[in-house]
C-alpha cells in the first residue's frame, strides 16, 4: 500500500513516464496555468499594484493569495470565486500535459485516471464524529480518520479513536510526549502523548530494530516519526482541497497545555492524542 | 556484470534512516556509503563519497532537503537524488523537487517495492551511460 500520492508520482511509479516527463510537463504547465492574481487582473477586478501589496503581506500572513486579497479588501468573495471557477476550468493538468507532448497517449490517460483513483479511494474516508467548537474540523478529520490504518501499517497496532474532549492535563501515563506542526491558516499540532510500552512497540515496528538496541532517543524518534507520516499524508489530502500547511520537525519537548484531547484505544500500553488548532 | 550502487541516506530521523537501511540490505550489489541528518552534512558527504543516489528528506532543521537538492545538483548534475516526504502527495512539494531535477518523490510509508525499483532504474542509467560513447 502507497500512501497519498500525486498523479505524476504514480505515473512514475507505474512505469508509464520518468521524471525527466513529469519535470517537461510541469514546465508546460507552468507557462500555460495563470496564476489566480493574473486572472484577477486580466477580469479587471485587481490592479498590479493591489498584486504587489498582496505579494508583499505574504510574507507576513501565511494565506492563499485569493484569500488574502479578500481579506485586505482588494477583491470581493464573488470575484474570488469568479477567478477560482475560471482558472479550474482552464487549467492544464498533468496528465493532459503529458499527452501533449506525447508521453502518454489519450486514451491510456483515461485508463490510467481510473487506476489513480482506484489507488487513492482507500483515503476516502469520514468516519470519526468531531465535537463542537473544534476548530480546522477538514485537517482534523484526515489526522484522525488515517490514524488507525497508519498506526496498523506503521507500528503494526490496532488503533481506536475514542472519546474526544476539552484538554484538561496531559495524561498521566504520558512519559513520551511528542507533537508535529502542520503550519498554516487551517493548520493543527498534533501531539501523543504515551507510556513507554506502546512508545518502544512503536519504534521497534517502524525501525526494525532489535528493542535493545533503542535508546531514549531512539523511542522518541519512532512516535515522531510516526506523527511525521499521520500528518504528511494528512496534510496531503487537504492540499487536494485547497489547504496548503507546511509539515515541521517533531517536537520532542512539547509543552501540551491546551486544545482537546483524543482518547486512543491502542493494542499495546496507552497513549492519547492532543490537538491544538491555530 | 551488474554494477554495485553507492547510496546516501540523508533524515534527520534515525527511524528512518534504519527503515532504509533495512530495506536496502535486501537489494544485491548496493552500498550505504554515509549516513546525514541535515542539508549540509549531505552536501559535505556527496563530495566525499562520490554516490550513485542519495535519498533524502525534504523537511529537516539547519538546511532542509529541497535546497541541498538545488546545490548537490549543480555540483553534481550526474548524482540521482530522490526525494523522501511523508508530505509527497501535496503536489506542490513533489512538483517543487522534480523541477529541481529530482528522479523521484517517495512517499512515507516506503512501499519497499518502489525502492528497489527506483534503485534498479538508477543502476539500468548507469550502466547504459557506461557503455554510450562520449
Amino acid at each position: 500500500m502507497s500512501g497519498v500520492r500525486f498523479f505524476g508520482q504514480f505515473l512514475i511509479d507505474c512505469g508509464e513516464v520518468d521524471a525527466s516527463h513529469v519535470r517537461e510537463a510541469l514546465n508546460l504547465m507552468d507557462r500555460e496555468n495563470a496564476s489566480i492574481a493574473e486572472i484577477a487582473v486580466k477580469l479587471g477586478f485587481m490592479s498590479d499594484v493591489d498584486v504587489k501589496r498582496v505579494n508583499a503581506e505574504q510574507r507576513n500572513r501565511d494565506m492563499p493569495c485569493g484569500d488574502l486579497a479578500v481579506d485586505m479588501g482588494l477583491l470581493s468573495s464573488e470575484q474570488l470565486v469568479e477567478v477560482l471557477q475560471r482558472q479550474r476550468s482552464r487549467r492544464l493538468p498533468i496528465g493532459q500535459a503529458l499527452v501533449s507532448q506525447g508521453c502518454i497517449e489519450l486514451d491510456r490517460l483515461g485508463v490510467l485516471l481510473d487506476e489513480f483513483k482506484a489507488d487513492q479511494a482507500q483515503f476516502d474516508t469520514s468516519s470519526v464524529s468531531l465535537p463542537d467548537g473544534l476548530a480546522n474540523r477538514r485537517v482534523t478529520q484526515y489526522v484522525l480518520d488515517l490514524l488507525p490504518r497508519y498506526m496498523l501499517r506503521v507500528g503494526g497496532i490496532r488503533a481506536k479513536v475514542g472519546e474526544i474532549r476539552a484538554f484538561e492535563d496531559v495524561p498521566e501515563f504520558g512519559e513520551v510526549r511528542v507533537s508535529v506542526p502542520m503550519k498554516g491558516a487551517r493548520g493543527v499540532d498534533v501531539a501523543i502523548a504515551a507510556d513507554l510500552a506502546f512508545s518502544e512497540a512503536l519504534a521497534v515496528a517502524s525501525s526494525g530494530l532489535d528493542p535493545r538496541d533503542l535508546d531514549q532517543e531512539m523511542v522518541a524518534d519512532g512516535v515522531g516519526e510516526f506523527l511525521n507520516v499521520l500528518c504528511g499524508n494528512a496534510g496531503s489530502l487537504a492540499a487536494r482541497e485547497g489547504h496548503r500547511l507546511e509539515l515541521g520537525a517533531p517536537d520532542y519537548e512539547a509543552e501540551l497545555c491546551d486544545g482537546w484531547t483524543v482518547d486512543l484505544a491502542v493494542g499495546v500500553g496507552r497513549a492519547a492524542m492532543v490537538l491544538s488548532t491555530y | 556484470m551488474t554494477r554495485k550502487i553507492n547510496v546516501l541516506l540523508v533524515d534527520d530521523s534515525r527511524t528512518v534512516l534504519a527503515q532504509l537501511e533495512r530495506i536496502l540490505a535486501e537489494i544485491d550489489d548496493v552500498a550505504i556509503v554515509g549516513l546525514a541528518r541535515n542539508g549540509a552534512a549531505a552536501i559535505r558527504m556527496t563530495n566525499e563519497s562520490n554516490p550513485d543516489l542519495v535519498l533524502m528528506d525534504i523537511v529537516m532543521p539547519g538546511l532542509d532537503g529541497l535546497s541541498a537538492l538545488r546545490t548537490i545538483k549543480s555540483m553534481h548534475p550526474e548524482v540521482s537524488v530522490a526525494m523522501v516526504s511523508s508530505l509527497s502527495g501535496d503536489a506542490s512539494k513533489a512538483e517543487e523537487a522534480f523541477k529541481l531535477g529530482a528522479c523521484h518523490v517517495l512517499g512515507k510509508p516506503f512501499d519497499t517495492d518502489l525502492v528497489e525499483s527506483l534503485v534498479e532504474n538508477v543502476r539500468r542509467d548507469r550502466q547504459t551511460a557506461a557503455v554510450e560513447p562520449e
